[in-house]
């Protein structure tokens, strides 16, 4: 055991108490100390501000002095709301469409751009730029975009004569999510597309050749080979692209904000629209804990199935 | 198994030419090891074998059939690669079906080979695991029955082991041959290692710098080389190369050093008047060189260089002439570095090249 071989803590036995431990190796923790001051500051804190304000109910002053104690009742008031649960359907479909379409087309990227043809490397510069571009730009873009009477979209659509008159995308409550989960999609999928192509890298080439050799097509060399050297990585970006678009705020908020209706909005933005629209704190830093409790919990399952093919494994 | 001709195969990569005009036949049931330095060829050539890469130019049939244009997968050869190539997601029992399974084999006969080649290469009680459970060795009989397990008409092999350790890799070798004989299988085999050539092939096929330079049973090539690179790359400790000037004076032909003549042979000196030019390569073996510590007729003088006891052999490097010689001794001579000797060539065993051409002068 580690513990053991360590001779300033020869002397120690399992059932001595943590503190004496933490004393035993003070140098130890004096290392870590600044770091964990720093921590403490800017997450723990503020995760307990918002945890405490959660139980109050905060005046529209914002004079937080004059808060009052309300127990449950924010949760209470969240959770029987309908617009919570059209909140919480519109952030799954946002999160798990834009991530599918985003990882399925940057995979579809990554395998195009991962065999030499001519103009590869300025392929893959053209391809690298919705995720280098801000994303304030890029949402003023898209919005000029879908704009209903200067509109590029719409108006090749009537051009091409698929439509009568231009769709005014982001203004109707069926058509503005998908617009932005579009939007979305095509920032993300170059972030799917490097983070595979790094992945296409590690797959070994005699392996592929072996593979032919026994005579497997390209596609069963995709699914006997590639795929199952992506998975790491895949999960990785999988899990990114998650995380990302459960708190995605910019673009929604600029393109539409939560609108029309709250038809796009999303938890992020009708937090936002909670806290700094309508100055309820309370209720905002409340819709928070909920989202905190649910992100902790898809990402302790997330790890859970991530490190479980990694056990045994020698490296 | 079938037998494997190639000819005139060319591949260039743009302006650089890697395998240049290979011409040789594998015949039905021969072990041909393909051997060179780094960048040669060999593999390159295993590969268009293979029809992993395209060919530039020729042809390459296996058995009767014109291949230049079929898929690997249509080729029907079996490939052992160096670092074994094994699906690392897959249990060794699936590895082995996966050649199967591309084939469209039935489960029960799927499963009916794998067990007989799993029986054949005694790996039959680590067929659940993974490849990364496995030692070097294990991995490699692996490699072996995945290529094994189909039966295929020609056994292609890239260094399959060199990635072993030294002892392993001598036990390896023996079950090669030994698998070899009793399968009466067609191998190419691709090795840097000469040692492996010689001990495991029919015939060699020598390479250098995308050329074939001899191809010939390891026995011819060791005795005739055609040319000086075949002669120092072939043999442990390598043939020992001087360049010398060709003397004819009269009737008698010698080899001139810095102050000294070895009159040649008859047989020799024919041998030595069919170069172009005066410049001739004197070739020989260590095991061809009597050393001497005192001048005899026919004696060239030498400096001892250094002396590398090996247990049984001791090897003996002199400074001939600016070039090195090595010659072996029994372990019980003394020898000293620094010290004056005189080196006895054996005229029947030695050989003679071309100084301009470096190709090896043969009695016309």
């Amino acid at each position: 055991m580690a513990v053991t071989s360590d001779p300033a803590s020869g002397s120690l036995r399992r059932d001595d108490g943590l503190l004496r431990r933490i004393v035993a190796h003070r140098a130890d923790y004096a290392y870590v100390l600044p770091a964990l001051v720093v921590m403490m500051v800017v997450i723990a804190y503020p995760i307990w501000f918002t945890i405490d304000m959660s139980f109050y109910k905060t005046p529209a002053s914002l004079q937080l002095r004059d808060r009052t104690f309300v127990g449950w009742k924010n949760y209470e008031t969240i959770l029987t709301a309908p617009a919570f649960w059209s909140v919480t359907l519109n952030t799954v479909i946002w999160t798990l469409a834009s991530t599918f379409f985003a990882f399925l087309l940057g995979l579809g990227a990554a395998l195009s751009l991962h065999r030499e043809f001519a103009g590869r490397a300025v392929l893959r510069a053209i391809l690298l730029i919705p995720y280098v571009i801000s994303a304030v730009a890029a949402s003023y873009l898209w919005k000029w975009l879908y704009h209903s009477d200067f509109g590029v979209i719409g108006a090749l659509s009537v051009q091409w004569g698929f439509t009568d008159k231009p769709i005014n995308f982001l203004d109707n409550i069926h058509t503005a999510l998908p617009s932005l989960i579009v939007v979305n999609i095509w920032r993300e999928f170059s972030f799917a597309m490097i983070m595979l192509m790094a992945g296409l890298q590690t797959v070994p080439e005699q392996l592929l050749r072996a593979a032919q050799v026994d005579g497997a097509n390209a596609w069963q060399r995709f699914w006997h080979v590639t795929a199952p050297h992506l998975k790491g990585v895949s999960m990785v970006t999988v899990l990114l692209l998650m995380v990302a678009n459960f708190n995605s705020f910019i673009v929604p908020y600029l393109m539409t904000g939560g609108g029309p209706a709250g038809a796009s909005d999303i938890w992020i933005t009708h937090i936002y629209q909670i806290a700094f629209g309508r100055q309820n704190w309370g209720l905002a830093s409340a819709y928070s804990v909920i989202l905190f409790i649910v992100m902790m919990c898809l990402g302790y399952f997330y790890v859970q199935a991530l490190t479980r093919g990694d056990k045994g494994r020698p490296e | 198994m079938a037998k494997v001709a190639l000819e005139n195969v060319v591949k260039t990569y743009g302006p650089v030419t890697a395998v240049g005009d290979v011409s040789f036949t594998v015949q039905d049931g021969e072990f041909v090891a393909l051997v060179g330095p780094s960048g040669c060829g060999k593999t390159t050539t295993l590969n268009l074998i293979a029809g992993l890469i395209p060919m530039s130019g020729g042809n390459i049939r296996i058995g009767d059939k014109l291949v230049n244009d079929l898929d690997p997968k249509d080729r029907d050869i079996a490939m052992v690669f160096q670092n074994y190539a094994l699906y690392p997601n897959k249990t060794v029992a699936k590895n082995l079906a996966f050649p199967l399974q591309m084939r469209r084999l039935s489960k029960d006969e799927i499963l009916r080979k794998v067990t007989e080649t799993a029986r054949v290469l005694d790996i039959t009680h680590l067929l659940e695991r993974k490849p990364r459970e496995l030692s070097g060795g294990q991995q490699q009989r692996v490699a072996l029955g995945r290529a094994l397990v189909r039966d295929p008409r020609a056994f292609l092999m890239d260094e399959p082991l060199s990635n072993l350790d030294a002892k392993l890799r001598v036990q390896m070798r023996t079950e090669l041959k030994r698998f070899h004989q009793d399968l009466k299988a067609t191998i190419i085999y691709v090795t840097h290692d000469q040692l492996e050539a010689v001990t495991m092939a029919d015939k060699m096929a020598v390479m250098n710098g995308g050329t074939l330079q001899q191809y010939d049973s390891p026995k011819n090539v060791f005795d005739h080389p055609v040319n000086t690179f075949v002669a120092s790359f072939v043999g442990s400790p390598a043939m020992s190369l001087v360049p010398l000037r060709r003397v004819v004076d009269g009737d008698t032909v010698a080899l001139a050093g810095n102050g000294w003549q070895m009159p040649l042979s008859p047989a020799n000196a024919r041998k030595a008047l069919g170069a172009k030019s005066d410049k001739l390569i004197l070739g020989a073996r260590h095991s061809t060189i009597a050393l001497h510590d005192t001048p005899h007729a026919g004696t060239v003088p030498g400096r001892v260089y250094t002396v590398e006891p090996t247990g049984d052999v001791t090897f003996v490097q002199v400074h001939v002439d600016g070039a090195i010689v090595i010659a072996s001794l029994a372990p019980d001579v003394p020898v000293r570095s620094d010290t004056n000797v005189w080196l006895g060539f054996d005229q029947t065993r030695m050989h003679l090249f071309d100084g301009e051409t470096q190709m090896a002068l043969t009695q016309t």
